[in-house]
């Protein structure tokens, strides 16, 4: 465990021969998933907690619904004179909440249906499903990115395996620690920009590292796959709307 | 059974060694079968548990259906409806798919799984490893298809990751697919000795084939339904 907080800490200040040692170990891949969960489940602790408290909580549909309805007429009141909200809008919310109160009734109604087991235990067990599904989320969308950007690495002269690489990428997870303050408003979004910036940058440090070759090399690579990604979907936009006007 | 669960764990980080020790395995087959089976029962079986615990953690369907229903009543858009005598036969039968489309837990099908999900497995490695090798030998590769099957088993081990869905309303995801896509192309990179883009071209062609035969057997089957119905209908 000292280790692997080492390593993270390391891995934060972009020591060099941290990155080196790291890669070149047999185990790169199963310390950089272990980090990875860790630092995922870490991340949603906080957010875990008060989701069982909330859950646990009896629940009063229609003070519910009020309490809402309060707060939004609040949001209105506030910040209708800064930001210039015609009235159409606000009718709009109002229109639009009433026509979906039935639909979330449905919804309260069947939280309040009795279960084999206790309740707490269903708020409790959904809770801690939703929770643990956090790593496979950040695994799926980094093994599929991380494909496309091993493709480009080697198609760019690069040597790591797909082992050395993902090892090594698995440590752009550590500064998202700080998600863990997510839950606190204004904050929680700024530090979650500043993990996402310092998280890609040690991705690009990692990947240079693995493949050994140049910083500049690893931030096309590390981008390639995602300016591909941007110019089919104009393409694919640019096609659909030829389509559209040839169709009139 | 330990050594054959420490090569599928060793072989779930993409290390070459576990690949190669199934290569050199006098009967790769054999307990590249035994690797499949193996995963497949454990992960059906802790899957049942969840699957179980999900259900008694939910409301019974039969109650969620009448509450629902009621719910829809009190809509505006119900009194449209109202005169339509199908409407409620149309609304059970909808209740008979879609809570299983999205989900709903069913201690049966999950138990089902304990048989089926080893046959589905086997059936996968099976053909994957057979197309498999027909390309890494046309791309120049060095192993028989023994060998092959062997590795191409281990990719397999993906499938742990499931093993999560003891915790009851767990989402693996995608992750397991895109993991298993990487072990082939380790398995092969290895069983063949491939330079790395003729085995990724070794294990991209078989999901090639796979969809050109995908697209191919739907476009004989529109034809067909649009010959029939065709024919139906001109006479």
């Amino acid at each position: 465990m000292n280790e692997l907080l080492q390593l993270a800490r390391d891995a934060l200040l972009f020591k060099h021969e941290t990155y080196v040692e790291h890669t070149a170990r047999a185990d790169a891949l199963k310390r950089g998933l272990t980090l990875l969960v860790l630092v995922t489940l870490l991340a949603g602790v906080i957010s875990l907690v008060v989701n069982v408290v909330n859950g646990m909580r009896p629940t009063d549909f229609d003070a519910n619904m009020q309490e809402f309805e309060q707060s939004l007429q609040t949001f209105f009141n506030n910040a209708g004179p800064f930001l210039n909200l015609p009235p159409d809008l606000k009718r709009g919310f109002r229109e639009g909440l009433k026509a979906a109160r039935p639909g979330i009734e449905i919804g309260a109604r069947i939280a309040e249906l009795p279960t084999p087991l206790p309740r707490p235990v269903g708020v409790l067990l959904s809770n801690l499903g939703a929770f643990l599904s956090l790593p496979f989320s950040r695994l799926a969308g980094w093994v599929g990115y991380g494909i496309w950007v091993m493709l480009a690495a080697k198609l760019m002269g690069g040597r790591a395996t797909a082992a050395q690489t993902l090892g090594a990428t698995a440590l752009y997870a550590v500064p998202h620690a700080l998600d863990i303050l997510g839950p606190v408003p204004c904050l929680g979004g700024l530090l979650g920009l500043v993990a996402t910036v310092w998280g890609i940058a040690i991705y690009v440090k990692a990947l240079s590292v693995a493949n050994e070759f140049t910083i500049g090399r690893a931030i096309v690579a590390t981008l390639l796959p995602a300016l591909v990604i941007v110019l089919l979907s104009g393409l694919g936009l640019l096609a659909l709307l030829v389509v559209g006007l040839a169709a009139g | 059974m330990k050594a054959l669960i420490r090569l599928a764990w060793e072989a779930l980080f993409l290390r070459e060694d576990p690949y190669a020790e199934m290569r050199d395995s006098s009967n790769a087959v054999l307990r590249g079968l035994g690797i499949v089976v193996l995963i497949a029962v454990a992960v059906a079986l802790v899957g049942l548990v969840g699957t179980a615990l999900e259900w008694a953690t939910t409301p019974d369907l039969r109650e969620m259906q009448e509450t629902v229903w009621q719910g829809l009543q009190k809509m505006e858009w119900y009194q449209d409806l109202e005169g339509i005598p199908e409407i409620r036969q149309q609304f059970d039968w909808g209740w008979q798919i879609f809570p299983r489309l999205f989900g709903a837990p069913n201690v049966g099908t999950a138990a089902l799984r304990i048989v089926l999900l080893p046959l589905r497995l086997a059936l996968t490695w099976g053909l994957y490893g057979l197309v498999a090798y027909l390309f890494a030998r046309l791309l120049g590769g060095q192993g028989n298809l023994g060998q092959t099957l062997g590795c191409t088993a281990l990719a397999a081990a993906p499938q742990l990751l499931n093993l999560a869905s003891f915790f009851p309303y767990i989402i693996v995801g995608g992750v397991v697919g895109t993991w298993t896509l990487l072990c082939r192309y380790v398995a092969l990179k290895t069983c063949h000795r491939l330079r790395w883009g003729r085995a990724l071209a070794a294990t991209l062609l078989p999901y090639v084939l796979l969809a050109v035969f995908v697209s191919l057997f739907s476009c004989l089957i529109g034809a067909a339904a649009s010959l029939i119905i065709g024919g139906g209908t001109s006479r």
